[in-house]
């Protein structure tokens, strides 16, 4: 009998009294989202921990925009996806436990992918085209106006038909149809340069080169003028400094850390010709450079050790006895080439957003915000390696996650352009870095 | 080297973990809560044990008071624009009160009594994997308040009484931590007792036979976590960095400052209202103390500026005839919480309460009582900065609740 009271009054507190709110429903604005088509590099492709795999590309962030425009009227969204996980061409890395080169202990390190290379990528999916996400890891803005470029390049060969890969890849681009667009273009025109360790031509055409400005101001501009003829809308991303990216700023320039005296004044003995001291803790890194006095120098602040100098500065004696290569750093001169190619490029995207009324996204104004801390639903993201969350393995592509931060920028200045309110991306429902 | 970058975790707090929000109960005695929770100006019951101790030597007699209600809030919470939404799971609680007081003579001035009641609870449950995960799963608050209690009736007008109160409470908290490995996040697992110290004094006016008046004070209590355990679940590689550890916090209940007054214009009906301030301002930020801070578990300490709030409370009781009565009610409940510090583990919003109840009272000695306690808020948008978490809430709930009173 008490039970069936205890029941009853369940009934009423579980029946009678629900909320019903729900969220607003995302308007579309102004703008028409029917047929989005996504442009750009590797970073539009999806890659992420040194290569291109298919979870990466199921989630990349122009995936993650074409969901979001669902709930305005969007439609499908294809990509030209890879058939498994491994990576292709080269198996991605995974975070594993790998020895230390110095002191063989077991530590936490980028490890590739335990699988295999599924050689059937490379076939070519073109007819499961036409495809929304047109983004080429490795291509460059003045690629866009390179005819023949679609078989130069292993992804776009994959997925360009004959007939598109005949052409420039802009043309492509130009029959795409799009209604709605994003652009993010550029990074491969600074960072060949700069992940070469500045040792290209700051204004040249070849891959580990700056592109030259006017090349890059007439492909871009041809590009978006293409893009808009027939009334498209869309969203122009522009570059982020070098400065934000974990490929450059995880080891710092003053990272030689002396803890002992002896190791002090042997090197001092060393570099006494050069005029060079050391002390205790931090100094800076000892790096190669040919204009200096017997080819090398110390390092100054605001000059950048590339990542992939870990290893041999761990155990090869780099940065000490033996200068930094040339080529695992970027020099005050040649961090100033890569800043100002990046400022003027940024300009030239400003001024196509600006004269086509078109969104701008200052994703380089935003992953400046990231290097102090950018938290979201509990979490704090910063351009920190492996613990920042943001960044991939590689340190220079972002996590899911960190896509989805910059698929949220995009989507804020969409919302500001158009009218719009489509809703943000859960960041958190992605994968950052996982961890053994 | 690389090693080490890939260790440093100074970024992954446990932030903003907290006990719970306006997490008070206004449900320690059946009639006043079916009267929208008044209750400082007329000692009903031995229930004035907690409502007003300056009543209880107003009874005319000694009474065990025994009730509870099944509570169970609903919560929801939708992102801003979107589709997503998800309800907080559901969770039945108990508040109860106990109490045994009056006079042991009807001639004595003296009254005395002991109150056990449930005075600030909270908890929520959100889905393990919902949007706001990282901020908090679920979080249970328990008190459980004993206040022995003497009063004096200084004159026909006036009689004053004062409670000890001796608090324990339990906290329980789950939370994800953003290191995630193949079968997902990391998480936290917070648990402690807690203690704590207060008094309740009030003074009770019986102006006339038909007008009485009530002013309150219940202290407020520190609810001190010494010894609370502090468990960490994450990959295995990361195991080092996250020891388990103990941890102290400290949760300010606030103290409440209540008058009301009652009048009765006919034979049969009475009506009450109460003001109440709650100085709530005292709950400025919930820290987190943690005994080894080895590795990658960091002090919190997080903001949380509530408010200080008046609340209004009225309520009308009418005696059908000797055996029956009715009670109705409502209250206006405004949040002490802001719209920018709003933590989904202490989900709250201005709140609307309606009530009604029933007592029945078979023979003179015994009374049976019964109250539905509805609650509902409007939907309120709001974020909780420090986790940058932004979203709308809406509660709703209908406590009912029993009561058994019996007079020696």
């Amino acid at each position: 009998m008490k039970k069936y009271y205890i029941a009853i009054a369940s009934l009423l507190v579980f029946a009678a009294c629900k909320s019903n709110i729900k969220p607003d429903k995302p308007e579309k604005g102004e703008a028409d989202f029917t047929r989005y088509v996504s442009l750009g590099n590797s970073l539009t492709a999806g890659f992420a921990d040194g290569s291109l795999y298919r979870s990466g590309q199921e989630n990349s962030y122009p995936a993650m925009l074409a969901g979001q425009f669902k709930a305005v009227g969007g439609g499908d969204f294809r990509q030209p996806l890879l058939l498994d996980d491994a990576g292709w061409p080269d198996l991605h890395l995974v975070l594993g436990y790998k020895p230390n080169c110095a002191t063989k202990a077991i530590g936490l390190g980028p490890v590739p992918y335990d699988g295999e290379v599924n050689s059937a990528n490379a076939n070519n999916i073109s007819s499961g085209g036409p495809y929304n996400n047109l983004g080429v890891p490795g291509i460059r803005c003045i690629d866009y106006a390179l005819p023949g470029y679609g078989s130069l390049n292993p992804y776009s060969n994959r997925f360009y038909s004959t007939a598109e890969k005949a052409g420039a890849p802009m043309a492509l681009a130009l029959s795409s149809q799009a209604t709605f667009f994003t652009c993010w273009l550029g990074n491969n025109d600074v960072l060949g340069y700069a992940t070469a360790g500045g040792e290209g031509n700051p204004s040249g055409l070849m891959l580990g080169d700056i592109s030259p400005v006017p090349a890059f101001k007439a492909t871009y501009d041809a590009l978006i003028n293409g893009m808009t003829a027939n009334g498209a809308k869309g969203a122009l991303i522009n570059i982020p400094d070098v400065s934000a990216t974990p490929f450059f700023t995880t080891i710092p320039a003053n990272g030689l850390v002396l803890t002992r005296q002896g190791q002090v004044d042997s090197l001092n003995a060393v570099y006494a010709p050069l005029g060079i001291t050391f002390k205790l803790g931090p100094n800076y890194f000892i790096i190669a450079d040919a204009t200096a006095p017997l080819g090398r120098r110390q390092a100054k602040a605001g000059e950048y050790i590339l990542l992939t100098a870990s290893d041999s500065i761990t155990c090869g004696g780099w940065g000490s006895r033996t200068p930094i290569p040339e080529a695992y750093t970027l020099t005050a001169g040649e961090v100033a080439n890569v800043q100002n190619a990046t400022e003027a490029f940024n300009e030239i995207i400003a001024e196509n957003a600006e004269k086509h009324n078109l969104a701008l996204v200052d994703m380089n104004a935003y992953l400046k915000t990231l290097t102090q801390g950018i938290t979201w639903n509990g979490v704090e993201f910063t351009t920190a390696f492996v613990s920042g969350g943001a960044f991939s393995l590689d340190g220079i592509h972002l996590t899911q996650r960190g896509y989805a931060l910059a698929a949220n920028e995009i989507i804020r200045a969409i919302n500001l352009k158009y009218k719009s309110t489509i809703g943000l991306v859960d960041v958190n429902k992605y994968n950052g870095i996982i961890f053994p | 080297m690389k090693k080490n970058v890939l260790l440093t975790f100074s970024a992954i707090a446990l932030s903003s973990m907290a006990f719970g929000g306006s997490f008070q109960l206004n449900l320690q005695g059946m009639r006043q809560s079916a009267m929208g929770g008044s209750g400082t100006a007329w000692p009903w019951d031995a229930s004035t044990i907690f409502y007003n101790p300056g009543g209880l030597a107003r009874l005319n007699s000694f009474q065990i008071y025994g009730g509870a209600y099944l509570l169970s809030p609903r919560v929801r919470f939708t992102e801003q624009t979107g589709s997503y939404f998800t309800d907080a799971e559901n969770h039945i609680s108990t508040p109860f009160a106990f109490y045994a007081g009056g006079k042991l003579n009807p001639e004595s001035r003296f009254g005395f009594g002991l109150g056990i009641y449930t005075p600030f609870g909270s908890s929520i449950k959100w889905d393990d994997d919902w949007m706001g995960r990282y901020v908090t799963q679920s979080i249970s608050l328990k008190s459980f308040f004993f206040q022995p209690t003497v009063s004096y009736e200084i004159n026909d007008v006036i009689s004053v009484g004062a409670g000890f109160i001796y608090a324990i409470g339990t906290v329980d908290i789950d939370k994800a931590i953003p290191v995630q490995d193949a079968s997902g996040d990391g998480q936290a697992k917070l648990s402690g007792n807690a203690q704590g110290f207060g008094y309740n004094l009030g003074v009770q006016v019986k102006a006339s036979e038909m007008l009485q008046f009530g002013l309150t004070y219940r202290s407020g209590v520190k609810m001190k976590v010494d010894d609370g355990s502090a468990n960490f679940f994450v990959p295995a590689s990361l195991a080092a960095n996250f020891n388990n550890t103990s941890f102290k916090s400290e949760l300010p209940l606030p103290g409440i400052l209540s008058f009301g007054v009652g009048v009765k214009p006919t034979r049969d009906l009475t009506l009450q209202a109460d003001l109440i301030f709650a100085g709530w301002r005292s709950y400025d930020s919930l820290s987190f103390d943690f005994a080894n801070n080895d590795g990658s578990v960091q002090d919190t300490h997080d903001p949380r500026s509530y408010k200080n709030t008046f609340a209004f409370r009225l309520g009308a009781h009418y005696k059908i005839c000797e055996e029956f009565a009715v009670m109705a009610g409502g209250a206006y409940d405004p949040t002490p919480t802001r719209d920018n510090l709003l933590s989904p583990d202490a989900v709250d919003a201005n709140r609307i309460n309606l009530t009604c109840g029933l007592t029945y009272q078979p023979i003179p000695k015994l009374t049976i009582m019964g109250a539905l306690y509805y609650t509902t808020t409007g939907k309120r948008e709001v974020s909780y900065d420090p986790a940058n978490f932004t979203g709308a809430y809406q509660i709703k709930s209908l406590a009912p609740g029993l009561a058994v009173s019996y007079s020696f």
